[in-house]
């Protein structure tokens, strides 16, 4: 079995009093699409925050191979081969898709005297162009990203997410206010991504059939703590899961 | 038709100069949501700058202008903003605006008070020549004024769009947020737009003062016209701010002539009226919500 791409250990969040993670561990291996599920208030998008960088850990520490992201900065983290996509739209809406594009992949090349006096595109155009023909944007190339459909920006945000060659991306509620024909599409495009590039994904998402569907393991959260783990099948037939969702 | 040319072109040409302070109005409000009310004063103080340098120091014009550039960015730049914007800012847009008030203020009184309250005459940055164009008499420091800022405003737009850095500080004025977590430096972005501000506001300082000369009181009016042009043009664009700039210009000049001198001032006010009430995100601006 190859190394872990993520190592999760045993991470805690305490808000005051409030225990929002608790004792968290688990293991992320290549080429994997993990789902991270639970009802609302079990500490999913705390977790999420913590492996990000956004929040510190009261305890435990994150690992991208091999690596702790200890002290790692947000922006840091797209160095060590993390993606990610946002719950909220996180388009810049009066810049053209391309450019949205090419500047989520820029701040990886390059020096300052380039970055005043290079490439305008600082050598991105075609891979941006790429990238934005596989989530089939592309007669929307040089339209303001701002004016698109809230599931056409989705996956403009999910191109974006791709421009700087990540080893895996973290994708926060993806399916969230996207109408059930640009989700498929959504979800066929990423799970090609996976298959032909070997990409690994940790998907946060409250759509169930779509969890279901992309994710190859998922892992259930309840309360701050793990309370299941294992296959889309094994986790539908879970007598605790079932309960933590209908409150039993 | 010979005496309307010759009020379009004065008209545009001041009406660049104009453009040139409402586009660093709308760079401030893009990048840290600043509303500067002391705009008008960082146009004014430049020129006394220049003056310094060339009463006092013994410098000619253009070293003289370049010694006034770096006292702007230092100053009008880098000190404004560490000095009052970033203290201010966390407390809400409301104490920055009454902040640049009283930094405008104090910049008025304190070139009154250090300079002196008569105008100063300033030296012609172009030769004063006027040529007749079609029956009217157009000079060369218009076409010169109108030249410079155009070329000023286009540099900047290209440089906004066709270089890294600049698509950094839209990113960076859009979307603080996620630009830092894509690796953009913000806060850099956000001091370059000072920066920026600054530089042109030396531009205008130098292209107007020839005209109105240096006294203590141009950013008065300057300042109030700029935010007219800003919030005409629409405030979320820079082309807005330029298209603003040069009607308020026009508009001013024409109802000189036409309407009222006396009521000169008035008509843009009427025109600012119009945009609020009828078009508020201005005639190129685009609407924008903002959570509060």
């Amino acid at each position: 079995m190859s190394a872990p791409i993520l190592s999760v250990r045993n991470i805690s969040k305490r808000f005051g009093g409030i225990r929002a993670v608790n004792d968290v561990s688990f293991d992320v291996r290549k080429g994997e699409i993990l789902g991270l599920i639970g009802p609302n208030g079990s500490g999913k998008s705390t977790l999420f925050n913590c492996i990000l960088g956004q929040l510190k850990p009261t305890e435990g520490h994150c690992e991208i191979n091999g690596k702790s992201t200890d002290g790692v900065r947000p922006a840091e983290l797209s160095l060590m081969g993390v993606g990610r996509t946002f719950q909220q739209l996180s388009v810049f809406p009066k810049m053209t898709v391309l450019d949205n594009v090419i500047l989520s992949g820029q701040e990886h090349e390059g020096s300052m005297f380039s970055r005043l006096m290079g490439a305008g595109d600082a050598g991105l155009t075609r891979k941006a162009e790429q990238l934005i023909e596989f989530f089939r944007l592309t007669p929307y190339r040089d339209t303001e990203a701002g004016s698109l459909s809230y599931g056409q920006q989705k996956l403009v945000d999910a191109a974006m997410a791709f421009m700087a060659g990540p080893g895996i991306v973290l994708l926060d509620e993806p399916a969230g206010g996207v109408n059930l024909t640009m989700l498929a599409h959504l979800k066929e495009r990423l799970q090609t991504y996976n298959r032909e590039h070997g990409v690994t994904f940790v998907v946060i998402e409250h759509n169930m059939e779509f969890v279901m569907s992309l994710c190859t393991r998922i892992i259930v959260l309840a309360q701050g703590e793990i309370i299941a783990e294992g296959s889309p099948e094994e986790i539908r037939a879970n007598q605790m899961v079932i309960d933590a969702y209908l409150g039993g | 038709m010979a005496e309307l040319i010759q009020i379009l072109v004065s008209g545009l040409a001041a009406g660049s100069i104009y453009a040139l302070a409402a586009v660093g109005f709308t760079l401030l409000w893009q990048a840290s949501q600043t509303i500067n009310f002391a705009q008008g004063e960082f146009v004014m103080l430049p020129a006394f700058f220049v003056l310094v340098g060339m009463n006092f120091l013994g410098l000619a014009l253009w070293p003289a202008v370049f010694f006034a550039l770096i006292l702007s960015l230092l100053i009008l730049g880098l000190a404004f903003k560490k000095l009052i914007v970033e203290p201010m800012l966390p407390h809400g847009t409301l104490p920055l605006v009454i902040a640049t008030i009283a930094l405008g203020l104090l910049m008025k009184e304190s070139v009154k008070e250090f300079y002196g309250a008569t105008a100063q005459p300033f030296p012609a940055v172009f030769p004063q020549k006027v040529y007749n164009v079609l029956g009217a008499s157009v000079s060369v420091q218009d076409i010169g004024n109108l030249l410079v800022s155009m070329l000023a405003i286009l540099g900047l737009q290209l440089f906004l769009s066709r270089t890294r850095t600049g698509r950094c500080m839209q990113a960076s004025a859009q979307n603080p947020q996620v630009a830092e977590i894509l690796g953009v430096d913000v806060k850099k972005m956000v001091l370059y737009t000072f920066l920026i501000n600054a530089a042109l506001a030396t531009i205008a300082s130098v292209l107007i003062s020839p005209v109105y000369l240096a006294k203590f009181s141009n950013g008065e009016t300057l300042g109030l016209v700029a935010f007219i042009a800003a919030i005409v043009g629409g405030f979320n664009q820079i082309r807005g701010a330029l298209v603003g700039g040069l009607l308020i210009g026009v508009i001013d000049n024409l109802s000189a002539v036409y309407i009222s001198a006396q009521y000169r001032s008035a008509v843009p006010m009427l025109l600012l009226i119009a945009i609020i009430l009828f078009r508020p995100q201005g005639l190129l601006g685009t609407p924008e919500g903002r959570s509060v």
